[in-house]
């Protein structure tokens, strides 16, 4: 996943009630009246969230008949989350690298006549 | 700041170095130091590409290199905290701050704990999260090996 489309990902996700579709798409696929039901907002305001949420690749939506059934699209989910460990690895590495570098730093001079 | 289980959506690092405290501080803002460390296994980071203006508001960036194909890799940051030698912090554009405290353990030992906040809102998906959950018991893993080691 390039940086662009990780930007699109996460700022999709700032929003409590995409995350929260998100959430109830995680156990299977849902109308727009199915995924409204839970919250206090107007069927157009979920529509807009709805294609926030599928430009940012998070979710399909089906081609046939009025309902267009909403998909999560688990992998854009998956690239983000590597994206996180991908971090932590950097910074263990870092960590790792400094930990050698400061023991060559702290070496004690050699005072040997002849080293190789 | 506490040390009560962070967040899930936050990300904490701890290690302890064998080295007094204001080397290991110096280490995290030297580019003759940093050129050593930064990049993470297979990635070089010459000092050359390095760029530390150490002052609240001054830039630090970097160009990380691949020693493979040679793909770059650059990132920058803007510091918003400098307490030499225990705090060092820098805010990247996407919001997330990196906060570096360093403690003296005594015996010129120091321990490190870099604490990310304002990481992508990505962390507080209930899936995201239960990735969170499994790459934490990863590292702990990870951990406890490197100190049998």
């Amino acid at each position: 996943m390039d940086e662009a489309q990780l930007d699109a990902t996460f700022a999709a996700l700032a929003d409590s009630t995409r995350r929260a579709i998100l959430a109830r798409l995680a156990h299977g696929e849902a109308t727009v009246n199915e995924l409204a039901a839970p919250f206090d907002i107007s069927l157009p305001a979920i529509s807009r969230h709805l294609k926030v949420l599928e430009r940012a690749g998070l979710i399909s939506r089906g081609r046939n008949g009025q309902f267009r059934p909403c998909r999560l699209e688990a992998e854009r989910l998956d690239g983000a989350t590597d994206w996180i460990e991908h971090n932590r690895q950097v910074w263990t590495d870092r960590f790792d690298k400094l930990a050698a570098h400061l023991r060559d730093l702290q070496q004690p001079p050699t005072t040997e006549g002849h080293t190789s | 700041m506490t040390d009560a289980t962070p967040d899930l959506g936050e990300v904490v690092l701890t290690r302890i170095y064998d080295a007094p405290r204001e080397l290991v501080f110096d280490c995290m803002t030297d580019p003759a130091h940093l050129t050593h460390f930064w990049g993470p296994v297979g990635v070089s980071t010459p000092i050359e590409n390095i760029t530390v203006d150490l002052r609240v508001g001054g830039v630090f960036e970097t160009v990380m290199v691949n020693d493979d194909n040679g793909e770059r890799y650059p990132s920058s940051g803007v510091y918003t905290e400098i307490d030499r030698p225990s705090v060092l912090a820098w805010q990247e554009p996407g919001g997330m701050v990196s906060r570096s405290t360093f403690t003296d353990l005594g015996n010129d030992r120091t321990e490190v704990r870099i604490h990310q906040t304002n990481v992508p809102a990505m962390f507080r998906t209930p899936e995201a999260q239960a990735g969170m959950a499994s790459s934490f018991d990863r590292f702990a893993d990870y951990l406890s090996r490197q100190q049998r080691a």
